[in-house]
């Protein structure tokens, strides 16, 4: 066993940046439009990928009436491979340009990724996403995959991520000490659903929490920890270890499913510490998500 | 099991499947909980040597698939297969050497699982065709309407110990109890496809991946904790689902061990009894021969 095996290829070799195509997603459904609730109602998913408008980093992931909804556009690819490499290089904070249609060269961020056939959500200004449509193209400027913050312990292993985008996260090192994150809260690990299991590249973790059931309220934006939980690879229970996560997505009435995180940071409970504030944790803001789509931070 | 069922208006329906190929990709290697890379058989095609009654883990395989798995070739009728069938339906085999013998459903994986007598497995492949005499879906316990069944023959549950007791709970003997920790990949997914892996028994691997469950056995009958099967696969506090472990041995991480579902409803409807016979073993392999007479249960017409 070798517990710094994830961390060592990336330690000192210079990350590299690849332009992909993804493309905005419209959603699908089969000839029935429901789906079956915890409590077996049926329901019709509103919000399940594609463009969702109005939604905003720092509502609630209770807020609205839908299902897995994300606030930006879902991009995807038409291969089903090329739609895998988007989901598992493409970074939290990468830039994304806007290529066809109305929106044509708006700028816009990953917010992060969803799992199964893989799709990268990116978060654009409102007026850019009312201006977008399905099928308009998006270039990913894709960076992060292997990428090593300088100064974190070999022990705890970086996913998903902009280079840029760590300093903008409640995220630090002290010389030689654990990596600490401030979270909205640590939940344990009996509460993955959808994604447990899966690699954590390219999948997000629905947490099977309730609105109301004991759990403090969760924004768009957060990080999350998840105790015992192992994220370095596929994802999966190990005890004494800690995942920290970033909320992407909105809750959703389907068991086994809720609001997801795209992971960012796991290691031993001993290397990354959680600091849970349930009252004033400030993960992902909309104004830090800006400045990765701002000229000064295409070159990096 | 002491229990009054609706049986009777429940209708069979036959279906055809076909003994589905192991598949890889010309990348070979998938990825175990500490980065090791492996290659390793289990998923799909004909697995030798794992019946019910074995120890599910132990093995240097991946998603061990106990006997047969079979699919459909076309997704409709595919989907149909895998959610029609349920555990203990019988299963004869129409082509290759082992024609004409009989076998009985386990579970599902995203294959139907078909465990036979290892003399007749020894003579099934890849390709061979086989028909599933499928009933039980729509069952239903008019004693316990809080708890639904799924995936279960009905001959199944007349076999099992247990049924309504003086309190009214509905008594189920159960081989092992499994914490909500363990569940894991086949979360969120519908309870009448495939299974839920459980993590913490990866044999032979670090303590800090084990939840104490490197003792179950191929079809033993299990109790999730705080587990809602009943519209899908979720945890829930205050619920429990009753399942029989249908698959074995897992290297991908957060995969494992897994039960197929068949009984789910509030924790407090369910009296549990730990039984270490409670297994398909003790019910399906009683009286096992080739020509495929078992009693208690259906057979094929």
């Amino acid at each position: 066993m070798n517990a710094a095996g994830a961390a060592s290829p990336g330690a000192e070799l210079r990350p590299v940046a690849v332009n992909l195509l993804g493309v905005v997603e419209q959603p699908e459904l089969g000839s029935t439009p429901y789906r079956v609730d915890d409590d077996g109602r049926p329901y019709v998913p509103v919000g399940d990928g594609g463009i969702v408008l109005g939604l905003r980093l720092g509502e609630s992931v209770f807020a609205r009436d839908a299902d897995h909804a994300a606030p930006g556009a879902c991009l995807v690819h038409p291969d089903q491979a090329a739609r895998h490499a988007l989901a598992a290089y493409s970074c939290i904070g990468n830039m994304a340009v806007v290529r066809t249609g109305r929106a044509a060269g708006a700028r816009g961020a990953v917010l992060g990724q969803r799992g199964e056939g893989g799709r990268v959500i990116a978060a654009f200004a409102q007026e850019d996403l009312a201006r977008m449509r399905p099928a308009d193209q998006v270039t990913v400027r894709a960076c992060g995959q292997g990428w090593r913050p300088p100064g974190f312990p070999p022990e705890v292993a970086v996913l998903n991520l902009d280079p840029a985008v760590v300093t903008v996260l409640p995220v630090a090192t002290g010389d030689g000490g654990p990596v600490r994150a401030g979270v909205r809260m640590i939940v344990p690990s009996k509460f993955s659903g959808n994604g447990i299991g899966r690699p954590s590249a390219s999948w997000d973790l629905d947490l099977q929490i309730r609105a109301g059931l004991g759990v403090a309220d969760l924004l768009l934006g957060d990080l999350v920890a998840v105790s015992d939980l192992d994220a370095r690879y596929n994802m999966g229970y190990r005890s004494g270890w800690l995942t920290v996560g970033l909320v992407v997505h909105g809750a959703s009435p389907l068991p086994g499913h809720g609001p997801g995180i795209t992971p960012i940071l796991t290691g031993p409970a001993s290397a990354l510490l959680a600091e849970p504030d349930e009252a004033g944790h400030t993960g992902l803001t909309e104004a830090a998500l800006q400045r990765f789509s701002a000229a000064e931070l295409e070159v990096q | 099991m002491n229990i009054t069922l609706n049986a009777a208006r429940l209708v069979t329906q036959v279906l055809a499947g076909e003994v589905w190929p192991a598949l890889a990709d010309r990348h070979v290697y998938r990825v175990g909980p500490d980065g090791q890379p492996f290659a390793l058989p289990g998923m799909g095609g004909v697995t030798l040597g794992v019946h019910c009654g074995d120890p599910a883990t132990g093995y240097a395989s991946d998603h061990l698939e106990p006997g047969a798995s079979v699919r459909h070739r076309e997704a409709g009728a595919n989907m149909a297969l895998q959610f029609l069938t349920c555990v203990g339906n019988p299963v004869r085999v129409e082509s290759g050497p082992a024609a004409g013998a009989l076998g009985h459903v386990i579970g599902q994986h995203a294959y139907v699982l078909v465990d036979f007598a290892p003399d007749v497995m020894a003579g099934i492949t890849t390709g061979d065709q086989v028909t599933v005499t499928a009933v039980g879906q729509g069952l239903a316990l008019a004693d316990h309407p809080a708890v639904t069944v799924k995936n279960c023959s009905p001959g199944l549950l007349e076999a099992m110990p247990g049924g309504t007791g003086a309190d009214g709970r509905l008594e189920v003997h159960v081989a092992a109890t499994v914490p909500a920790e363990a569940i894991g990949a086949g979360a969120g997914m519908v309870s009448e496809y495939a299974n839920t892996d459980l993590m913490g028994a990866y044999a032979g691997l670090g303590a800090d991946l084990s939840l104490g469950l490197e003792g179950l056995r191929i079809g033993d009958i299990v109790a999730l904790e705080e587990s809602d099967h009943r519209f899908g696969r979720g945890y829930r506090p205050g619920y429990l689902t009753i399942g029989v472990i249908s698959t074995g041995q897992c290297m991908l991480f957060g995969h494992g061990p897994g039960p197929s579902t068949l009984l789910s409803g509030p924790a407090d409807a369910f009296r549990v009894v730990t039984d270490p016979d409670a297994s398909l073993a003790s019910w399906l392999h009683e009286g096992w021969d080739t020509s495929g007479s078992h009693p208690g249960l259906e057979t094929a017409q």
